[in-house]
């Protein structure tokens, strides 16, 4: 066995996972080779040290979101179909849809339609807050787009784009979770976010796009936070000049 | 589960300290998993190359040239008849943890020009302060870079870029571009002149307050996009409202993942490569 094999290996090794006749081959090479035996007993060492580490409780987000994976899944899981087709079964599956459309005109869409709706639009919402975590810009990027198609009325899609608005380290994600917040406009919630955002901006883009933002809702109630813009030691001109142009359009 | 445990650990942090005019090797704890630089820097220039080879080349030009930088960024002149001979913590730290090789330089350290070369396949994330020009070239991953002040140059390279800087020009020329990657390019005074591969499909938003959008690809302006739209949430006691886009909506060769192009002050420039 060479080195190379042995660094593969060890964390088998370590933990019992290997075969006899390895496990002969692996302690034959490590008596040959000073490095290889230090190398296996620091990650043994390591290995022994692991177990004294606390257990890691998932926080309550984790949890909650945990379980509404696991409910679309389950919901998924029950729509399969069982994929066992003798010939009897065919017939008696022609008689059922002959018994479904019928149904079909009597019932008209009803309750499960507007399940599958609800599935769909959860799993819009997972999607969406999920790609908002992810470490690299463009996934959040994505994340954002996601969020355009979640219901209006999304309270979870939307504190997470306001998360978004107000700590993202991407300016370029800020920017358009400020756009995406224009699907959520018809909540008072939105509304606040947006003003309470203002004074915590300092890019000059997403402080435009704000007040942007303030303009096309007609909300008058930002009217103090764009003062202070206006004014600010440290406010780009190009900012100050949107900010008294905003306040001209909601008197 | 224990195993994968045991393997994150063994990947722990490992640190380099850099000296002024010193360069610095540092490898990948795997060459075999995917790679990223990180750099975050308050001021000077930084190069970030791609090369043929597996380790990450630092390279600093910071130390003792130049007027010595103070407390909030002041400038103070070296006396006249004397030379600068330290006093200000010029220094870079570099680190590595799990296959991330991480730059930064303290928030008030001395002008520190970075030169940094990478394996060709590495992302790339850079962050900084300075009036000058950040400049990434030759690399193929997912490239990040805010520049406060100065010019951002994405050049010849593969991938996805996310780009922003409040002051400077944004220029980027791309020759792969990644599958189902969004990108982004924001300033606010400076011009955008992105040039893309003539294959690509994407859906393209642009925005531009007081520049023009200029292009010599075949794009297909969606007019609808940019029609008022009108919500009316009366019947629910809601509000009325008509909002109108801003923006430009098009696509390019039939469409794709979303690129946007954000500026107010400058224009907007997409070449054909």
């Amino acid at each position: 066995m060479t080195c190379e094999e042995t660094k593969l290996l060890v964390a088998d090794y370590v933990s019992g996972e290997m075969e006899g006749s390895d496990e002969l081959a692996y302690e034959a090479h490590l008596d040959s080779c000073p490095s290889c035996r230090a190398e296996t007993s620091r990650v043994d060492m390591l290995w022994k040290d692991l177990a004294l580490l606390p257990r890691e409780e998932p926080g309550g987000a984790v949890r909650g979101r945990f379980y509404d994976t696991l409910r679309a899944y389950r919901q998924g899981m029950d729509a399969v179909p069982q994929r066992r087709w003798p010939v009897w079964q065919m017939a008696a599956a022609a008689a059922l849809l002959l018994v479904g459309i019928a149904a079909g005109y009597l019932v008209r869409p009803g309750r499960e339609v507007a399940e599958l709706r609800e599935e769909v639009t959860s799993m819009r919402q997972l999607v969406a807050l999920s790609l908002l975590q992810q470490q690299s810009a463009s996934q959040r990027l994505r994340g954002v787009s996601w969020a355009y198609r979640a219901e209006p009325n999304d309270t979870e899609v939307l504190d997470a784009l306001v998360t978004a608005v107000n700590h993202d380290t991407s300016v370029n994600v800020r920017l358009a979770a400020v756009d995406a917040l224009h699907t959520f406009a018809a909540s008072p919630a939105t509304r606040r976010a947006i003003v309470e955002s203002l004074p915590r901006q300092n890019t000059p883009l997403v402080q435009v796009a704000l007040i942007d933002l303030l303009v096309d809702l007609k909300e008058r109630e930002g009217t103090k936070e764009l003062r202070a813009l206006t004014v600010g030691d440290s406010v780009n001109d190009g900012v100050k000049q949107r900010a008294l142009w905003a306040l001209e359009k909601l008197q | 589960m224990k195993k994968l445990l045991m393997m994150t650990t063994l990947t722990a942090l490992a640190s380099f300290p850099l000296r002024a005019q010193e360069k610095l090797t540092v490898p990948f704890r795997d060459p075999s998993m995917p790679r990223q630089l990180v750099v975050d820097a308050m001021l000077g220039a930084i190069q970030v190359t791609g090369y043929n080879g597996q380790e990450v080349i630092v390279e600093s030009t910071a130390g003792t040239e130049g007027p010595f930088r103070g407390p909030r960024g002041k400038q103070t002149p070296v006396p006249p008849g004397m030379k600068r001979i330290g006093g200000n913590n010029a220094g870079l730290d570099v680190t590595e943890e799990n296959n991330t090789v991480r730059i930064s330089t303290g928030l008030w350290s001395a002008r520190s020009d970075v030169k940094v070369q990478v394996p060709v396949q590495t992302s790339v994330r850079v962050k900084t302060m300075t009036g000058q020009q950040v400049r990434i070239e030759n690399v193929n991953g997912e490239i990040e870079v805010e520049n406060m002040n100065g010019e951002v140059n994405v050049l010849n390279v593969s991938g996805s870029v996310v780009a922003h800087s409040a002051n400077g020009k944004i220029t980027v020329s791309l020759n792969n571009a990644a599958i189902d990657k969004p990108m982004s390019f924001s300033t606010m005074n400076g011009d955008i002149d992105v040039t893309l591969p003539a294959a690509m499909k994407a859906n393209l938003v642009m925005k531009t307050e007081n520049g023009g959008i200029f292009t010599d690809f075949d794009m297909q302006i969606d007019s609808t996009a940019r029609a008022p739209k009108v919500v009316d949430n009366r019947p629910k006691g809601g509000r009325f409202s008509i909002r109108s886009d801003r923006a430009t909506h098009a696509t390019i060769n039939g469409g794709g993942p979303e690129i946007q192009f954000t500026s107010f002050q400058g224009n907007i420039l997409i070449h054909k490569k």
